[in-house]
């Protein structure tokens, strides 16, 4: 078992590796020139050398093989690449073209926004889809599985763009219910502890701060939760109903127990594998989904921020939240498959 | 002793029976699917009206402008304040809304034909061929030419370091020798040896001519290079490392992926095809190398080798139509996908470019103007978007019940 997360997570080098360089390579497809990009159309021909110089943009994409040639080793290393990962290796994202701030220092402001909304999204859909899933399960073919089998199908074909902006329109503009965007009304303060305002507001005993944050919370993680709250309980219920044939499952109804013993006890246990699978790779679809939600619902998380650079040809952000959200969905992927092999005895790994 | 007279046994030919195929099967059980048959339904409704409309309802969105009839609610009949009939109202450019949602539909079919059909071909092929070489042995010629390309691609660093082209066919040379002189008398250790040293020659000596820095380095991957070229490497490396390229890709979030690409290749409906296609990818190659390692194991593809069919023939007569199933399943399904990615990439404004007809730049665009509560000008793209996803899913749903009952997710 030890060798087998040792060798699971070594095996994430060369994807990590594969990751920072398509990211890498992103930037090279942008046209034009980053230092201009970054100065501005009317920069001198001097600023522009002077950046170049500073960011390495003068430097070969990956190996210096002139440098070689003059006999100079170090040069030869000396690339935007290796700068570019020797940079990421010291938690260094580079600057924002135009606010000229580190991207970290924004992303762990942003960060907990998208959290928080993502933490929800998945709450919701597991407390939905979980139940859903296994009741559909086991009244196979009855009335309640057939609305969770067509119910299922329209929450994966659900744009969510589009239902966020319906949402809006119903609970914001006619019926003016909620608010249209942002996190926190103007004027109501939570003290930050964790900077996930549910929780700190809960924690600090503010209640007024709470319910004003569930009421901003409520739509965009609503919307955001739809597809994954499909797919679980889909999956939950296809992975019950594999379950509930096995001859076990038999012997136990036979033995007589309660169905709510069977189907807890004997069937989800084993029906949970498959689903936590597809509970790891919804966490990065949250994560990636904000960008469409947060920007509906002007969120101030990553995913707006992330909207806002890529209009605003601020690439350095655009890169650095990519990174993040793909080494996050990396690890929340090896988190999954590790919990598999300690969850599950059948599977031998050498 | 009775006698049997042939007349008095009871003929039983099998031959006689009505023949049907299996895919006329499975037709029919998909036609005897109802929630199918709706999804198959709302597709030829979306294509027809998609395709008709696109060439015999002429549109251009660039003239069709008109500021008088800016916001009209929907209206069915003609009155004093709504001069024209708008079924589905009209948006902030006096644009009728039915017109530009009809034809939206052909830019929607497309981006959803083309970029499946990327991901199909790339992403199908690939998969194909990992499955079947990891689990089929390789013949000769097929190991020289995975020799030969594998020693090209891995001499090429060498070779650009020392800026000398030929040294790539060098390394190729060694990889074939390496096939030819499969059978080496001296032992594993010795082999590796002498590929080592050949290698290391090869980089080092042509590394030299251009200065002793460059002989060294090169001379020190050429090493590396002849250690791998003397490994008795078959089809399990070539699906090792296409496998691990498409976990690369896989290890980003879909969406995330192709709203980077675009956001870096520029907006346009094209380059959303694209990204969307290559985001695709990694999903038909895992599929169809799963699906060939399945069938792979069957007795008439053992049959097939045991009877010396070419791997060519195999290949296609016996795997492919074998693993159509699950694929028409998926590209039904990447289909509804691909709609739904283009449409979101439309609403960022990183898909197709205003005045374009597109569903999610429709909705993008009449986003900024909520507040009007004009909700005609996002109810009536929004659910062209849903419905046609959700019929292209309704569709490759009953299309895998249809094709493999035994296979239910």
């Amino acid at each position: 078992m030890g060798r087998y997360i040792l060798r699971r997570l070594i095996s994430v080098i060369p994807t990590l590796i594969g990751v920072t360089l398509i990211i890498f390579l992103f930037q090279r497809l942008i046209p034009g020139d980053p230092a201009v990009a970054m100065l501005g159309e009317h920069a001198t021909q001097e600023n522009v050398e002077r950046i170049r110089e500073q960011f390495g943009l003068n430097r070969p994409a990956f190996l210096d093989r002139e440098a070689l040639a003059d006999g100079d080793l170090t040069g030869f290393f000396d690339s935007q690449y290796i700068r570019y990962a020797n940079r990421l290796l010291h938690f260094d994202l580079g600057n924002s073209i135009h606010r000229r701030i580190p991207v970290v220092e924004t992303l762990s402001e942003r960060f907990p926004a998208t959290l928080e909304l993502a933490t929800l999204s998945l709450l919701i859909s597991l407390l939905i889809g979980l139940p859903v899933g296994i009741a559909s399960a086991a009244r196979r073919n009855s009335a309640l599985d057939g609305v969770t089998m067509v119910g299922s199908l329209i929450g994966v074909s659900m744009p969510i763009f589009w239902l966020g902006i319906m949402e809006i329109m119903l609970f914001s503009v006619f019926l003016n219910w909620l608010p249209s965007g942002g996190r926190l009304s103007t004027g109501i303060v939570i003290t930050p502890i964790t900077h996930l305002l549910l929780l700190d507001s809960l924690l600090t005993g503010n209640i007024p701060g709470f319910v004003d944050a569930l009421k901003h919370i409520a739509m965009p993680a609503i919307a955001l939760a739809t597809i994954p709250t499909a797919i679980i309980a889909r999956m939950t219920r296809s992975s019950m109903l594999d379950v509930l044939q096995e001859d076990y499952i038999r012997t136990a109804t036979a033995k007589g127990l309660a169905e709510r013993v069977v189907l807890f006890r004997h069937a989800l246990k084993n029906a949970f594998l498959p689903v936590i699978t597809i509970i790891g790779i919804q966490a990065g679809t949250l994560l990636a989904g904000a960008v469409l939600t947060e920007t509906i619902f002007s969120w101030p998380g990553i995913g707006k921020w992330v909207y806002d650079s890529i209009l605003g040809r601020d690439y350095p952000i655009v890169q650095g939240v990519t990174l993040l959200i793909a080494i996050i969905f990396l690890l929340v992927n090896l988190i999954v498959d590790i919990s598999y092999a300690i969850l599950d005895p059948r599977i031998s790994y050498d | 002793m009775a006698e049997i007279n042939p007349q008095d046994t009871e003929i039983v030919d099998f031959a006689i029976r009505e023949h049907r195929s299996l895919w006329l099967d499975a037709w029919r059980r998909l036609i005897a699917n109802k929630i199918a048959m709706l999804g198959l339904f709302v597709v030829a409704l979306f294509i027809l009206t998609a395709s008709l409309s696109h060439f015999f309802w002429k549109y251009d969105p660039k003239s069709d402008l008109d500021y008088s009839s800016k916001l009209f609610a929907p209206n069915l009949v003609v009155t004093e304040d709504a001069p024209a009939v708008h079924i589905f109202g009209t948006d902030k450019l006096g644009r009728d809304i039915f017109r530009r949602v009809v034809h939206g539909g052909w830019n929607s079919l497309r981006v959803g034909l083309v970029s499946v059909s990327i991901s199909l071909a790339i992403g199908g092929l690939m998969g194909l061929l990992a499955g079947f070489f990891e689990s089929i042995d390789m013949n000769f010629w097929e190991r020289v030419t995975l020799m030969g390309l594998l020693g090209l691609g891995l001499g090429s660093l060498s070779a650009w370091i020392a800026a000398q082209f030929f040294q790539i066919f060098l390394f190729s040379g060694l990889g074939i020798f390496s096939v030819v002189f499969q059978r080496w008398k001296a032992g594993k250790k010795v082999r590796i040896l002498a590929f080592a040293v050949m290698g290391m020659l090869l980089g080092g000596v042509s590394g030299l001519l251009v200065g002793p820095l460059v002989g060294l380095v090169c001379g020190f991957l050429g090493l590396g290079v002849g250690m791998i070229l003397a490994r008795p490497l078959g089809g399990k490396l070539f699906s090792d490392v296409t496998m691990r390229i498409m976990d690369v890709i896989l290890s980003f979030p879909s969406y995330l992926l192709a709203i980077a690409i675009v956001a870096f290749l520029g907006p346009g409906l094209e380059k959303g095809m694209i990204a969307i296609g290559v985001v695709g990818i990694p999903v038909y190659a895992r599929l169809a190398r799963s699906a060939v390692l399945s069938v792979s194991q069957k007795e008439y593809v053992l049959a097939a080798q045991a009877v010396g069919e070419s791997h060519g023939r195999i290949l296609f007569k016996h795997i492919v139509p074998n693993i159509l199933s699950p694929i028409i399943v998926q590209s039904t399904m990447g289909l509804a996908n691909a709609i739904l990615s283009a449409a979101a990439l439309g609403f960022l404004g990183l898909g197709a470019i205003p005045p374009e007809p597109e569903w999610g730049a429709m909705l993008g665009d009449s986003y900024k103007y909520l507040s009007s509560g004009a909700w005609w000008a996002v109810l009536f793209p929004g659910l062209a978007i849903m419905l046609s996803v959700l019929g292209f899913n309704l569709l490759g749903d009953g299309l895998r019940d249809a094709l493999d009952p035994k296979m239910r997710i």
